[in-house]
Parts: structure tokens; C-alpha cells; sequence
């Protein structure tokens, strides 16, 4: 039974293709350095579900940002589990794919013939900095309020276009209710819309050239 | 890279796959490890650690030092080290530079050899920068203050604050217990009869909103002044949240405040054989009933009560305010509502507060440190006690 029910997904879906090309794909001998990479795409997914969730409760506006941090800690049923696997996910999440860089350098992965994998893999970086810079906004305390004044006052310092880079990314020239709503809206529409692209082309590069071996001495 | 180059490589690397593994079940397995490892880290970190509660954003505390995430501390700190005038070669040409190379650099490294022990420049270059960014960052993290001041964060700790700025901001005029009544030595509303602040009619019926709205913009037509840093006055939110806090558990009998928050601002009671000290008993009392009018900037005669030395020192009057065990002190005799005239007759002290007199018992405290000579410690006064009773 179980059978026939898969031949028939597998004749219209090509399951036995899918298994074939990714999971039972022969590689290299590697050792638990070449974890970091997926460890990465772990915590981008759980960043994903436990962001979501947050989104239910959150509102992106001056007066009630945060008020409704205080009452998902508080009043929302493991609200504090979700915010803070979300909070320390996110250090976790730079962490792993700064150190997956490290490695895929060390071991000159980055040459041929996975220099495209290597672009985006910085794209990806570049993109979790994003998050991370936009995210820290969001609860609207202190921290995050002085952290942004400042660090938007970096961008600023650009010559010739500086300050027009800071009125876009504040929406006036000072922190407001537009920077919180542009950087909740970079932060779980544009950044994660684009990272998904990203990381869905990283992958199919790294199943389409296989995982790079470990490199002996004479190569 | 030349075509036998990569001909060559081709070839070890399948040699590398034959030699290897399948990707499921042995890679993969590896991968769920560390994933399931990560998670319980992330568990742990969230149940154990948490996440640190901060005050609610306050655009008017330009005192804040910003701390950016510890990811890009190495950037904030190594901007200290670039002169102002070319900063922006720090914030944005240097940066950009980075990024331009790490993109590039398949194609700028174009050494085909992968073996570490084959490639020292670009590995070198590689360890002097992340150490080089460890370091800055280690840096950041031990030379910024740790916190511009400490934020009350528990009940306690905000209750007692919100004691304080009550004492310091609110006592000369509305009173020690809100309670109003006719104004004395406030400049400007000089005999204005306040009504309570703290009678069930008003307290019932502000809520913690209109409170601290109160207190940020004042009631000017009135005469209240306004006390929020945005209208002039010199309080933050977390200080003005802290004595709405304050004056809700006080007066409001329709709340209770824990007990261990109570008891942190309460003012000792003294034992019959007890000696009072200026640390454990006549500071509290100078801050809640004196302090509001006796600090600098205030009608006083200049006298200061915000330390010991200040007290014992300062003052128009200072030889004769606190004499050693004499009750004749001006001090003792202004709190027991005498004034003090000159030999002209005219008045030079009005008694103290000018407001409404202390407690019986606050007045004991008192004359009781007086006449034992006004120890500072309590240690200075237990010593006294156990003189005294030999
Ligand atoms: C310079 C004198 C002065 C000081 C200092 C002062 N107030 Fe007032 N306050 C007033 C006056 C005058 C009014 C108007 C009273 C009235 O309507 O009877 C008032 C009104 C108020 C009211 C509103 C009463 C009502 O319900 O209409 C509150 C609450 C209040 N003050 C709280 C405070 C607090 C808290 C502080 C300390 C941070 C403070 N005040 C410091 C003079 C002062
Ligand atoms: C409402 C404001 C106010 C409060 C509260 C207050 N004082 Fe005064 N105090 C004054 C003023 C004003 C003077 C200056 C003399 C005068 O005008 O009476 C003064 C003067 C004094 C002096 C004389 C200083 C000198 O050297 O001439 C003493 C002592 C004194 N106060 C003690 C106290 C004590 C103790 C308390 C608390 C229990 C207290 N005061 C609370 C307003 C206040
Ligand atoms: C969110 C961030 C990232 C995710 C989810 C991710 C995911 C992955 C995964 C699952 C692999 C398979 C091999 C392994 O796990 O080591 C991989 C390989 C690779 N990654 Fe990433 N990566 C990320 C960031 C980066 C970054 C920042 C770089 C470099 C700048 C990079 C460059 C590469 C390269 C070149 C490979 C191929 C390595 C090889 O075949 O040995 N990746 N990545």
C-alpha cells in the first residue's frame, strides 16, 4: 500500500530524482568544521519560525513597540522562550556563519569552481548584518534608540550623498515612527525576501558542485 | 586558472568523493548534531540568560551611551582611532574596501593551491584581521562604562528611587505625605493653599498616565512647574515612571506595594536605648522632609544637608545650628516650630520645614543625635550606646 502510494507520488513528483541528486550524492571525507554551514541555515530557519511568531504580537510604532516586548516577556504564554531564542539566535546566527566563512577560507573552498558560491555566501553575511541592524531597532528601549541614532549617524558621515542616505534610512533627520516602520519593514519583508533567494542559490550551488575536500599538502 | 589546472583538480577531487561518504546518512547526521546542539544552547540561553530589560526609548536622554550589538563593536571602536576630520574614511571607504575585496577575492587570490601551508600571505592577512577585530572588540567591551548609571529595574530598587525624587523635587511644595496645604519660602506661590495630591479623591481618579503627564509638563497656570527634560525640567521617563510609581503604592489604598519593596525607604524606627547615626537614620530623614529645599540653587541661608560634612559645616548660621549636646541648637529648635530672631528682633530662621512640622518622633530622632553629639556611622553611634551603658 505504503508502496504503491509512493510509486504514484514518485511517477508524478520525481521523488526518487530528488532523494538521488541530494541526499544520497557521494562527498567528500570532511570533518565538523563543514557543520557551520548548515548549523547556519538551522538557526536562519529558526530565526524564521520564531520571528513569525513574534510578529503577532509585535507593533511597530514609538507608543506600543515597547509595551508589546514587555508583554510578549510577560504575558504571552512562552513568549519569552520565542523572543528569546529570537534575541540570542540572531548573535548565534553571525557567529556561526562568520566562523563557516573562516573555514570555507582556510581550506581555499572559495576557488574554482565555487566563486559563485563565495558571492553569495557574502551576500548572505552582508544580509545577516542587515537583519541584525534592523532588528536591534525594533524594541524601541534605550539601547536600541541610541544604538541607531548613532549608527545611522555612520551612514550619514558618507560624503557628498551622506546625508541623504541618512534621511532615507530615518525618513526625516531625526530617529522617528518612519524609521521604525522602515526598518520593521526591512526587517521582515526586504532583507528576509532577499536572503531567501540568496540562500536557496548558495544551496543549489553547494549540492550542484559538491562539498569542496579537504585539502593535502601537495595541492 | 588554466585548463589543466582545473583539469587537475577535477580529478583529485573525484578520487576525494570515492574515497568518501554519502551525504545522508553520514554527512547529515553530523549536520542534525549540531544543529540539535545549537538548539538546546538557544533554549538555555533564553531560559537562563535571557533577554536584559531596558528603559523604554527616551529621546530626551542625550546621556545614554550608545551601545551598538557586539558584532559591530570593532567597527565603533576602531572610529575612535580615526581623526574626526577624515572619519569618513573609517565609516564608509574603509568599510566599502572590505566588503569590495571579500566579494573579489576568488578572483584577486589567483594561487591555485588550496593547503594552508601553500598559501601564508592570504592566511596571514586573514588571521591579522579577525584578530585584529577580536581585539577591538575585547577592547570596546572592557573600556565602555557599563552602564551610564544604574537603571532601577527591580520594584525595590524603583520604589526607593521614586522616594528620593519625591523628597527632592515634590516636598516643598505638596508635602512630605502630599498633603498640601499652604505654601512657606517657595519663591512665587508664597501662601497658595494646595489642595492634597493624595486624598482618595485625587488619586482615585488619575490614572499612572495623567500622573506622569502631570509631572512631565506641569500645570503652569497653576503653578506646578514642569519636571520632564523635553519641557525644561530635569527629569528622564524612568524617573518620572518611578515616582508615579512611588506616589501610586503610597497612597493609593487600592494597591499594595510588596512587602520587601516597603520597608527599603522606610525610615528606621529608633529602640529605646538607641543612638542615632547620620548614616542609618538623619540622612533618610534630610532627604525626605529637608533635602527638597535645603540643596543648592534653593532659599536656604545656604545651608546644604546632602551630606554629613555639609551639614555640620554649611549654613549662615553654622556655629550655632549643631552644637554638641545642646538642644538649643537652631536646628532643634527650628524643626520644633521656634524661630530664631536676631538680636534686632527681626527673623532670621522660620521653623522647620516651614511647611508643616515633623512627626513627634522624627523630632527625637533628632534631638537624641544631638545631644550624643552627632555620630556619623553606626558604628560611631553604637559605640556611644555601649559607653553609655557602662
Ligand atoms: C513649585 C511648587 C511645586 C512643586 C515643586 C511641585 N508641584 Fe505639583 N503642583 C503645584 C501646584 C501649584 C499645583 C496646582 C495645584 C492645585 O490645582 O491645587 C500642582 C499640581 C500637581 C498635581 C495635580 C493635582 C491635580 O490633580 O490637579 C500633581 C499630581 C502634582 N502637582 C505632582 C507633583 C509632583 C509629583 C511633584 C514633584 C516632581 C510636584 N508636583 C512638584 C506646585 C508644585
Ligand atoms: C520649604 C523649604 C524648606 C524645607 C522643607 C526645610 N527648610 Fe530649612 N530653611 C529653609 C529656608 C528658606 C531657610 C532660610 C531661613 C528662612 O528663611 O527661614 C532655611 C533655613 C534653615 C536652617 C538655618 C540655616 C542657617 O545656617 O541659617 C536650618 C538649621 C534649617 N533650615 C533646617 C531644616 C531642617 C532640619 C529641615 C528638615 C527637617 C528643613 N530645614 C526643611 C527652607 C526649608
Ligand atoms: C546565512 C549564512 C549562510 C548559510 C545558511 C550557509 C550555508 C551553507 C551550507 C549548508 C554549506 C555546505 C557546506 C558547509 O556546511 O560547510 C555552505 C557552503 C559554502 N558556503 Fe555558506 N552559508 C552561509 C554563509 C556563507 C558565507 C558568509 C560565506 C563566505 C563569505 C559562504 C561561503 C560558502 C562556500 C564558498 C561554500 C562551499 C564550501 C565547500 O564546498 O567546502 N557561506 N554554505
Amino acid at each position: 500500500m505504503a508502496q504503491n502510494v509512493y510509486d504514484w507520488l514518485d511517477e508524478r513528483l520525481g521523488l526518487q530524482a530528488i532523494y538521488d541528486a541530494i541526499l544520497d550524492r557521494e562527498v567528500p571525507k570532511v570533518n565538523w568544521w563543514f557543520t557551520l554551514g548548515s548549523a547556519s541555515l538551522f538557526l536562519g530557519l529558526m530565526q524564521g519560525i520564531t520571528g513569525i511568531l513574534l510578529s503577532v504580537y509585535y507593533v511597530p510604532t514609538p507608543d506600543h513597540a515597547y509595551d508589546s516586548i514587555t508583554y510578549i516577556m510577560t504575558g504571552v504564554k512562552f513568549g519569552w522562550l520565542i523572543l528569546g531564542i529570537h534575541h540570542w539566535g540572531a548573535s548565534l546566527l553571525i557567529l556561526t556563519a562568520f566562523i563557516h566563512m573562516l573555514r570555507v577560507f582556510f581550506y581555499g573552498a572559495y576557488k574554482y569552481p565555487r566563486e559563485v558560491t563565495w558571492i553569495t555566501g557574502v551576500m548572505l553575511l552582508i544580509g545577516a548584518l542587515g537583519m541584525g541592524f534592523t532588528g536591534y531597532l525594533l524594541p524601541w528601549n534605550q539601547r536600541s534608540y541610541w544604538a541607531t541614532t548613532v549608527g545611522t549617524e555612520i551612514a550619514g558621515s558618507v560624503p557628498g550623498i551622506g546625508n541623504i542616505i541618512l534621511r532615507i534610512l530615518r525618513g526625516g533627520t531625526d530617529l522617528s515612527a518612519l524609521t521604525l516602520s522602515r526598518f520593521f519593514s526591512l526587517h521582515i519583508w526586504i532583507f528576509p525576501a532577499i536572503l531567501l533567494a540568496v540562500v536557496l542559490t548558495h544551496l543549489y550551488l553547494v549540492i550542484r558542485l559538491g562539498i569542496s575536500n579537504i585539502p593535502d599538502e601537495d595541492s | 586558472m588554466k585548463e589543466e589546472q582545473k583539469k587537475a583538480y577535477k580529478r583529485k577531487y573525484e578520487q576525494a568523493k570515492r574515497k568518501g561518504v554519502k551525504f545522508w546518512p553520514d554527512i547529515i547526521y553530523k549536520d542534525l548534531l549540531v544543529s540539535f546542539g545549537i538548539f538546546i544552547l538557544l533554549v538555555g540561553l533564553a531560559a537562563f540568560v535571557g533577554v536584559a530589560v531596558e528603559p523604554k526609548a527616551d529621546p530626551s536622554d542625550a546621556s545614554y551611551v550608545p551601545r551598538p550589538e557586539w558584532y559591530f563593536l570593532f567597527l565603533f571602536e576602531f572610529l575612535k582611532f580615526v581623526p574626526g576630520k577624515i572619519e569618513w574614511i573609517g565609516t564608509f571607504v574603509l568599510p566599502v574596501l572590505v566588503i569590495l575585496v571579500l566579494f573579489a577575492l576568488p578572483f584577486l587570490d589567483r594561487n591555485p593551491l588550496r593547503h594552508w601551508k601553500n598559501r601564508l600571505t592570504g592566511i596571514s592577512i586573514m588571521g591579522v584581521v579577525v584578530l585584529g577585530m577580536v581585539g577591538l572588540t575585547v577592547r570596546s567591551v572592557l573600556t565602555t562604562p557599563k552602564k551610564e548609571e544604574a537603571v532601577a529595574s527591580t520594584i525595590q530598587e524603583k520604589y526607593a528611587l521614586g522616594e528620593d525624587l519625591y523628597s527632592v523635587n515634590c516636598v516643598e511644595c505638596h508635602g512630605p505625605d502630599g498633603e498640601g496645604g499652604v505654601i512657606a519660602g517657595v519663591e512665587g506661590l508664597e501662601g497658595v493653599d494646595l489642595k492634597s495630591i493624595s486624598s482618595r479623591d485625587e488619586i482615585y481618579t488619575r490614572s499612572d498616565e495623567t500622573l506622569a503627564a502631570i509631572i512631565d509638563y506641569g500645570q503652569q497656570d497653576q503653578g506646578m512647574p514642569p519636571f520632564g527634560l523635553a519641557y525644561g525640567g530635569e527629569l528622564k521617563k524612568s524617573e518620572i515612571d518611578a515616582l508615579v510609581m512611588y506616589m501610586r503604592y503610597t497612597w493609593d489604598d487600592r494597591v499594595e506595594l510588596p512587602s520587601d519593596a516597603a520597608s527599603a525607604g522606610a525610615i528606621p524606627e529608633l529602640s529605646a536605648e538607641e543612638i542615632p547615626s547620620y548614616e542609618v537614620h538623619i540622612s533618610r530623614l534630610a532627604k525626605r522632609y529637608c533635602i527638597s529645599c535645603h540643596r543648592p540653587g534653593k532659599e536656604n541661608n545656604n545651608y546644604l544637608m546632602g551630606s554629613y560634612q555639609e551639614m555640620l559645616t554649611s549654613g549662615d548660621n553654622a556655629d550655632h545650628n549643631l552644637i554638641p549636646g545642646d538642644l538649643d541648637s537652631y536646628l532643634i529648635l527650628a524643626i520644633n516650630g521656634q524661630s530664631i530672631l536676631d538680636e534686632n528682633g527681626e527673623e532670621i530662621i522660620q521653623r522647620m520645614p516651614p511647611t508643616k512640622m515633623m512627626k513627634e518622633e522624627y523630632i527625637h530622632i533628632f534631638e537624641v543625635w544631638v545631644l550624643n553629639g552627632m555620630p556619623e556611622t553606626a558604628s560611631d553611634a553604637e559605640a556611644l550606646t555601649v559607653q553609655g551603658q557602662e
